[in-house]
């Protein structure tokens, strides 16, 4: 299967390679957007191309990075040694890298802070 | 891990698997448990902030901007509530603007009085409560009812913890980063691998395994779906 990053970039980019990818991604960003009548309509969307099961494990899925982000930036969670030269092209065809979220691999900061704060 | 709190979550014939329903019922049992740094009132306080943080309007129908903080505003925030401003400010600020957060903003966070571990303790909270509600909201499903917070003190049992990579004290353990954010309150790891393997893929497969459907997804749909809400959230990571 060939999969490029276009539906990460937007519903109206194309399924990027993805069986309802584009679909998938216009549920993911009305569940973003907090609109009640564009979250019905993707959900009907899924559901009438794929099956209710699908629907609700892409709720799901979605649901579990407005978990995973907040985990990371909350944090600030830095890319993982050895990840940085794997991810430039995702990085660059997604447009993150102006992210201000963006923490590339570090070194050991070394700033010493006991868990008796 | 164990799941072991039944708590009533969905009443819905849409097909939420078992699995998950758990999972909700579970981490929803403990947000009103005394936590390791912060009581059940407190940890039920946080949840509620954060619906707050994602259900108040303002007057032009958007949520409050990142440079506002909610403790400013009069009648926002209950100045006698068991949170301090500090903590309620957060959990808006993490909730609605998570691409926003810096290093200087969490350092303001600290210097006003949160203690580090217990601001982890607090992210894994909002976190937690962004992802079930979001899940409920968006099947236009009642969030799952707080139970009355479980008196008793925090547990204090976090693991030895110092700031090396995150800008939080981590635990020294050999994960991938974003799965070691949280470890130096090791109760919010692992209630971040529960809901994560009920929504997800299960951690220990994140990274070795990146084939397998899940349920009724394929993997690139999955990867489509974490990584286009992943970007919308401005996600570097």
């Amino acid at each position: 299967m060939d999969v490029s990053y276009e539906a990460v970039n937007g519903s109206d980019a194309g399924d990027g390679g993805v069986p309802h990818g584009a679909l998938l991604a216009r549920l993911a960003e009305a569940m973003w957007e907090g609109d009640r009548e564009a979250t019905a309509a993707a959900r009907a969307a899924v559901v009438d191309a794929a099956s209710a099961d699908v629907m609700v494990d892409a709720v799901a899925v979605s649901a579990n990075f407005h978990m995973m982000t907040r985990v990371a930036d909350g944090t600030g969670t830095p890319l993982d040694p050895g990840t940085y030269d794997m991810s430039a092209p995702v990085r660059e065809a997604c447009d993150l890298n102006g992210f201000v979220s963006r923490r590339d691999p570090q070194g050991d900061r070394q700033t010493a802070q006991g868990a008796s704060s | 891990m164990s799941i072991t709190a039944p708590q009533r979550t969905y009443d819905t014939e849409l097909p939420i698997r078992d699995d998950l329903r758990a999972a909700h019922g579970e981490i929803a049992a403990r947000w009103s448990r005394p936590g390791t740094w912060w009581t059940g009132e407190q940890r039920a306080e946080i949840v509620r902030q954060v619906r707050a943080a994602r259900d108040h309007r303002t007057d032009d129908g958007g949520t409050l901007p990142p440079w506002v903080q909610p403790s400013s505003i009069d009648g926002l925030v209950d100045a006698d509530g068991p949170l301090r401003a500090a903590a309620v400010d957060a959990v808006w600020r993490i909730t609605n603007h998570p691409g926003t957060l810096t290093e200087d903003w969490y350092q303001s966070i600290i210097d006003r009085g949160v203690d580090p571990l217990a601001y982890v303790e607090l992210v894994g909270l909002v976190a937690q409560s962004n992802c079930v509600d979001r899940f409920a909201d968006a099947l236009e499903l009642p969030r799952i009812e707080l139970n009355e917070p479980a008196d008793g003190p925090p547990g204090r049992e976090g693991a030895p913890a110092a700031v090396k990579y995150h800008r939080v004290p981590t635990a020294d353990i050999k994960m991938p980063n974003v799965i070691k954010a949280l470890s130096a309150v090791p109760a919010e790891n692992e209630a971040l691998f529960i809901l994560s393997d009920a929504q997800y893929v299960p951690m220990e497969r994140v990274r070795g395994d990146v084939v397998s459907d899940r349920n009724s997804l394929t993997r690139p749909q999955i990867e489509v779906l974490a990584a286009r809400t992943s970007k919308l959230n401005e996600c570097f990571y």
